[in-house]
């Protein structure tokens, strides 16, 4: 029964088999497998004419060219044969197997479809397709190469991008136009004009080549590390000759559309030095000289002079800064003009680069405009250089003397410093005295000296006050100042009496001659006229009491008379007492 | 014996005050000539030797201006105006040497009262204000007992005046030398030696940078940490500096 029911399917496929086989769609392809980089050609073959021939979309391929549409007729024996193909080239874009989608057409009113085509797509083949095929000639025979003149640079030095297109002997060039231009991104870059293309001879991979310079670019790396250069894509109209020939039996030249592509550069940057870097460096790569040049060293105050900054030499001389001039405040500045002079070659920048900076001296005086010095990155030595300008002193010798006293009103003591006039705008010779003294000098503020001096004087009030104290007690004491007065006079003249005390002879002629002392200078009584008589006679004349007078004359005759009489100490010293209270006595009642 | 050690060492030190009075008088003759290095020698010797004076300070700064020091000629300046602060060839000269400074600092003015007193304080040393009130404390001693032990009423009226007048401008001028001997001792000026100074915001090398100070630039140095001076410019700018970039104007 199974077996019954497998037949009848088999008859009525191979039934229905047979009517249809009077029409044919079928899709040829002209590889079952290929590289990647070569292409395919499919056709799509009917034998009856159709309408509304619908292709597949192709997926994961390209169509390079097609449709081409071509129909033969043959009579063969009477027979008549029709096929009618319509025919792509296209390219695989992926790996893998992929599939070819059905085509359809339509014919006699039915519509009929290709099978589904499997095509096996490899790994790029080194030579694509035959060496008749127009393309792969074109791809052999012409090569765009940059050449890159240092891969591993510093920071800032300069290396340069050729781009040279090399052409086969045999193949010929066009036309070509820049599809994608390296942008250059972290580089500084500097295009070198080249005037007309010169074809030149050279060789690439050994084999003869002419070539042409496309293009020469200075790059002056900003970054360190692994920078890309970008590549430079082309889009080449080539000749490529063929095996058909004209009538002349020249060869054709088939014309190629080709991209050609320089491919990417990796450059390593090495970054500059740490090691002994100047702190003034600013990114001056390459081989300089650094100068500063004033026009005029002597000039009066108000006229102008210049001064130029230079840097000279070969580098990136416009991607550094120029040092600044500091100049003296006083000397008037203004912005400085920048001037550049710069040529583009194969070995980098050349030329100079300069700051002109105009001044005015307001004043008259010397202005010395301090070295500044410039740093570079040498890069035969690889090591850091650096250059001084040397002092400049520009001496400006007419003219108005500077008398704003720019910062010396700072220390507290000088505020009257302001009242400044000179003598004479001239500056001033040295001076001729020396008047040295010793550095180590003592303050006489808040020495012992000073407070000494400045608070004893006052204790003179306070003793003024405990004397004038003193003498009005005194004073008032009339009885004390009696004895004081009569101590005081028996000093005066028994003074050498007393000294005397003890000695008969020495004694009483002292007393005695106490005596007349006092009387000659209170009486005024010369010694010639010094009889009792006559002292007793003044005396009472000047109010003296008469007992007194008595007394006195009696201490007289005593004196006289102790002389030849033996005396004792005891006795001598009453007359010593008797004599001053005596005079004490007298000398108060006196007139 | 002592007393012959005392003559010998007195007679040496005459001799040498003597000799530094010849060194003076050469050092003018080498500078006449115009060799200021040489006269520099000769000023720094009497120098070192511990005399000093506004004139030696004047033509040392001289010297150092004619070859074209910055920084030496102002300071020298500047120590021969705190001996003279008056001297009008020194203000002068000086006024040459500032031309030659890069830094341009403005001047903070002071005014009022506080000038007012400054000015006064000004007028006289504080040396010269302690004698002076030496002097009015014994005037007034001297009146006060003139008006204790007089009679005459008159007299004694004017003596007393006086006297309490004189008390009282002797307390001023007390108060005077105190003050002027504190703004000394609180003024100390430096002058900027290094080049180009970094003034920084902190007393140390990690801090940043507040501003730069160039050679012969005036400073007053307010505080001292370590090798590091806090300073001041007159228009109110404070920082640090390190010791070795500036030089004290009061270390004699």
């Amino acid at each position: 029964m199974k077996v019954l029911k497998h037949i009848t399917l088999f008859l009525i496929i191979l039934a229905s088999s047979m009517a249809f086989a009077q029409v044919k769609f079928e899709a040829k392809v002209s590889k079952q497998k290929l590289g990647i980089n070569e292409r395919l050609r499919i056709d799509f073959i009917m034998n009856k004419d159709g309408d509304n021939f619908n292709p597949p979309d192709f997926a994961n391929f390209t169509v390079v060219g097609g449709p081409n549409t071509s129909v033969s007729n043959s009579w063969l024996n009477g027979q008549h044969s029709y096929t009618k193909t319509y025919s792509y080239f296209i390219a695989p874009t992926k790996k893998g197997r992929l599939t070819i989608n059905q085509a359809s057409i339509e014919i006699e009113g039915q519509i009929y479809k290709t099978q589904v085509v499997n095509v096996d797509i490899t790994n790029a083949v080194k030579r694509p397709n035959d060496p008749d095929n127009v393309e792969g000639v074109a791809s052999e025979s012409i090569h765009l190469v940059a050449e890159v003149s240092k891969t591993d640079p510093y920071l800032n030095e300069a290396i340069t991008v050729v781009y040279k297109l090399y052409v086969s002997a045999t193949t010929g060039v066009s036309n070509w136009r820049e599809i994608d231009n390296p942008r250059y991104n972290d580089f500084w870059s500097q295009k070198i004009d080249t005037k007309g293309l010169k074809i030149e001879n050279g060789k690439y991979k050994g084999e003869d080549y002419r070539y042409v310079v496309l293009r020469k670019t200075i790059l002056y790396p900003q970054k360190s590390g692994k920078l890309e250069i970008e590549p430079l894509t082309l889009d080449i109209t080539v000749e490529v000759p063929t095996n058909r020939r004209n009538i002349f039996g020249g060869r054709h030249m088939a014309e190629v559309n080709r991209t050609v592509s320089a491919g990417s550069r990796i450059i390593n940057v090495k970054p500059l030095p740490e090691e002994g870097k100047p702190a003034d460096f600013t990114g001056a790569v390459g081989d300089f000289k650094f100068n500063v040049i004033t026009s005029k060293s002597e000039l009066n105050a108000s006229e102008s002079l210049q001064a130029r900054v230079e840097v000279t030499g070969q580098g990136n001389l416009n991607l550094f800064q120029l040092p600044k001039l500091t100049v003296p405040s006083s000397l008037e500045v203004y912005e400085p003009e920048h001037n550049e002079n710069i040529r583009a070659n194969l070995g980098g920048m050349q030329g100079s680069i300069s700051d002109n900076y105009t001044i005015v001296p307001q004043y008259k005086g010397k202005y010395p405009i301090p070295s500044i010095s410039f740093s570079y990155f040498d890069l035969e030595t690889e090591t850091y250089k650096r250059i001084s300008s040397g002092e400049i002193v520009i001496d400006v010798i007419e003219g108005p003397i500077n008398t704003s006293s720019g910062d010396d009103n700072l220390a507290t003591t000088d505020t009257n410093k302001k009242e400044v006039t000179l003598n004479n705008d001239q500056f001033a010779f040295v001076k001729t005295e020396a008047k040295l003294k010793p550095i180590a000098s003592e303050n006489f503020f808040k020495s012992v000296g000073f407070w000494s001096s400045l608070l004893l004087p006052l204790l003179a009030i306070p003793l003024a006050m405990v004397y004038r104290k003193k003498t009005e007690e005194r004073n008032a004491d009339v009885f004390g100042n009696r004895i004081r007065k009569a101590d005081k006079l028996a000093r005066r003249y028994l003074s050498e009496a007393k000294k005397a005390l003890g000695h008969k002879e020495a004694f009483y002629v002292a007393l005695e001659k106490a005596f007349h002392n006092y009387l000659k200078a209170k009486l005024h009584i010369e010694t010639t006229d010094f009889s009792k008589e006559k002292i007793e006679d003044t005396l009472l004349k000047r109010e003296v009491n008469e007992a007194t007078v008595t007394e006195f004359i009696s201490i007289l005759e005593h004196c006289e008379l102790a002389r030849y009489t033996p005396i004792t100490n005891v006795e001598m010293q009453q007359d010593y007492d008797k004599a001053a209270s005596t005079i004490s006595i007298i000398d108060k009642e006196i007139r | 014996m002592m007393r012959l050690v005392y003559i010998f060492v007195f007679l040496m030190s005459t001799l040498s005050f003597a000799q530094n009075e010849t060194l003076f008088e050469r050092a003018n003759d080498l500078y006449n000539a115009g060799n200021y290095t040489e006269a520099l020698d000769k000023y720094t010797s009497i120098l070192d030797s511990g005399e000093h004076s506004a004139a030696l300070y004047f033509n040392m700064a001289n010297a150092h201006y004619k070859l074209n020091h910055i920084a030496p000629s102002i300071y020298y300046y500047e120590k021969a105006l705190l001996l003279k602060p008056n001297d009008k060839d020194i203000k002068n000269n000086i006024a040459f040497a500032r031309n030659m400074t890069i830094d341009d600092i403005d001047t903070l003015p002071e005014v009022g009262f506080s000038r007012l007193i400054k000015n006064a304080t000004n007028v006289l040393s504080f040396d010269n204000w302690a004698k002076l009130s030496v002097g009015l404390v014994a005037g007034f001693v001297l009146l006060f007992l003139v008006y204790y032990f007089s009679r005459r009423t008159a007299k004694k009226r004017f003596a007393f005046i006086t006297s309490v007048s004189c008390l009282v401008l002797a307390f001023i001028a007390v108060a005077f030398a105190f003050h002027k001997y504190e703004l000394v001792d609180r003024d100390q000026p430096a002058i900027v030696f290094a080049q180009e100074a970094q003034i920084k915001s902190e007393p140390n090398l990690r801090s940043s940078e507040s501003f730069k100070l160039h050679e012969g630039t005036k400073v007053q140095v307010l505080d001292t940490v370590k090798n590091w001076k806090r300073i001041k410019l007159s228009d109110g700018k404070t920082g640090w500096v390190l010791n070795d970039d500036i030089r004290m104007l009061k270390a004699f």
